[in-house]
């Protein structure tokens, strides 16, 4: 089967994807096939641009599990790039893809194009200290993070559905899964972010970030060492290379002193705003504005600012 | 009683380069290798499976003439062996040439009943040798696991994914993928240390692996690395008195749009 697959397990994702998607058709003039394993999704893919849509129907619901089922899809050959949805079971599925088909694979890439023949895309490097531009030879696989693209118009004519059976890893069993408890909050999709760090002493300090969240109408969002290894907030609203990459209006951290692990979740944000008491802590370099100051007197005097205003 | 092999990578340690202010290339020139973070976690979870269910920890890796130096670092660290690899080729080599050749390299030292390597390496970070190697080797696979527990054959693996965990119970010969918090990895004792001088390591010459020159070329090809500079406007406040600074910080974020 020829032409640009998308896949994702995630239906917002993959809906994000074909944008992109869309991108290297107009570049191939290749057609879009974007193969799901829930018929909801497949229905908003065809209705978004994608020309043929393939249901994987299985009898386990397991994302990796599906990956053998995938590759069989394209094995004839003639498949010339898979946009998978960057998540921990679509780089699994992307790698497995990548292997059987002995062709090379971009993680995380921020950006593709084809240049001479080839994709180019954009992807990080030592966490986050350089940016790298990686060309591969066709076909390739590319993994893509949520949120890198907003989902394109719907298309004028939608795609054609397909349903296939498909034959999951009967090898591995799959129990006792979990949500991560928390609130459900999705820090990579708000406005505005306070994010706390090792700054402050003890967990119910952390009141003083809430209060502030609150006049601001933003959300907490931590450092790594407060969600795993203090385990004061819940991992998921934990901004970091391994975390959340986030990109709101403003990135108010507190008590973060800015290393790059840090700072790569955080550095897409439009206002970046850093309060610490050290001067010298890397997180000025990477902020609009600073205080040095404080947290513990600086917070307070903050909230009670904003908070005669009335936030936004 | 489980045979285990860790993958390690030796890398640059990413503290130590520096990008160049004019071109904005990387400076590595003051970088020392370090086996990659999450390789270290790796090494400790077969460790502690050999100290809990005995049977045996081989180490195997791939890289240029530097990971020589990373020998008794890993037999520092558990393994009673280390294999390695050395080859020009790992200096551009990507994901698709790492696992060619860890997988020939596994056909020839196996079986193995666990195969473990970290999430992602320091310094590239693809995030695809394990799941490559299971496809390569025709074994299940689970990734991203943060506990791990041997019974007899079955391998429970606890796996953490962005909203949820969920346990895989897999019978083994399998290939697992660390994560950094699934353990510490201990600081060797100078017993460990000396003790790995006498440790055998082993010469694995890539030639000797039956791989085709195909095999070994990378498909994805680094065409240009830049330092990341972030570019904001850098305006600090602080002076001594917070609530003078508060006030200057409130009327900037006002003109931003974002208070």
């Amino acid at each position: 089967m020829a032409g640009i697959f998308v896949f994702s397990e995630d239906g917002a994702l993959a809906k994000q994807l074909l944008t992109p998607a869309l991108e290297l058709k107009q570049q191939l003039s290749q057609p879009v096939t974007a193969v799901t394993s829930s018929e909801a999704d497949a229905k908003e893919l065809a209705a978004f641009g994608a020309d043929k849509v393939l249901v994987l129907q299985a009898a386990s619901g397991w994302t990796e599990g599906l990956s053998e089922a995938i590759y069989g899809l394209v094995s004839g050959g003639g498949a010339s790039i898979f946009l998978v949805g960057g998540t921990l079971r679509g780089k699994h599925v992307a790698a497995y893809l990548a292997a059987k088909l002995n062709v090379g694979m971009s993680t995380d890439a921020k950006s593709v194009k084809i240049e001479g023949g080839k994709l180019l895309s954009t992807r990080l490097l030592y966490a986050g200290l350089a940016l790298c531009d990686e060309e591969l030879a066709l076909p390739a696989v590319v993994t893509m993070p949520p949120r890198t693209f907003l989902p394109p118009s719907p298309a004028a004519k939608a795609g054609t559905v397909e349903t296939v059976k498909a034959e999951s890893d009967g090898r591995i069993a799959i129990s006792d899964v979990t949500a991560h408890g928390g609130t459900g909050v999705d820090i990579a999709g708000v406005t505005k972010l306070v994010a706390v760090g090792r700054g402050f002493r003890k967990q119910e300090d952390l009141k003083l970030a809430e209060d502030l969240a609150g006049a601001l109408q933003a959300e907490i969002a931590c450092s790594r060492p407060v969600a795993e290894d203090e385990h004061w907030l819940p991992i998921e609203r934990y901004v970091g290379i391994s975390g959340h990459i986030v990109k709101p209006e403003l990135y108010l951290a507190v008590g973060i002193s800015g290393q790059v692990q840090h700072m790569v979740g955080a550095r897409e944000s439009k206002v970046i705003v850093a309060v610490n008491n050290d001067e010298h802590a890397p997180i000025f370099e990477g902020a609009d504005y600073g205080i040095v100051g404080d947290l513990y007197e600086v917070l307070p005097l903050l909230t009670a600012a904003v908070g005669k205003n009335g936030g936004r | 009683m489980p045979k285990c092999l860790v993958c390690y990578k030796w890398t640059l340690d990413e503290k130590d380069i520096k990008i160049k202010p004019g071109d904005l290339s990387l400076d590595t020139s003051r970088a020392k290798g370090k086996i990659s973070d999450f390789d270290r976690n790796a090494i400790e979870e077969a460790t502690l499976i050999q100290e809990q269910h005995g049977g045996a920890v081989h180490a195997l890796t791939y890289g240029t003439s530097a990971v020589k130096q990373s020998l008794k670092d890993v037999l520092s660290r558990g393994p009673e062996t280390v294999y390695w690899i050395v080859d020009n080729s790992a200096e551009t080599a990507d994901a698709c040439v790492t696992a060619n050749v860890l997988a020939a390299a596994i056909r020839k030292l196996g079986p193995y009943d666990l195969i473990i390597c970290g999430e992602g390496s320091s310094d590239l970070f693809n995030q695809q040798t394990a799941a490559r190697l299971g496809a390569l080797l025709g074994l299940p696979c689970v990734t991203y696991v943060e506990k791990l527990s041997v019974d007899g054959d079955t391998v429970k693996a606890t796996r953490k994914l962005a909203d949820c965990t969920e346990v895989a119970t897999v019978k083994g010969p399998v290939v697992v993928s660390v994560l950094g918090t699934i353990n510490k990895p201990r600081i060797p004792s100078l017993k460990q240390v000396l003790g790995a001088a006498k440790k055998p390591n082993k010469e694995i010459k890539i030639a000797d692996l039956g791989l085709n020159a195909e095999a070994l070329q990378s498909k994805a090809v680094h065409k240009s690395v830049k330092g990341f500079v972030a570019k904001r406007k850098n305006i600090v406040y602080k002076e001594p008195n917070a609530a003078a600074n508060v006030g200057k910080l409130t009327s900037s974020l006002a003109a931003e749009g974002v208070r």
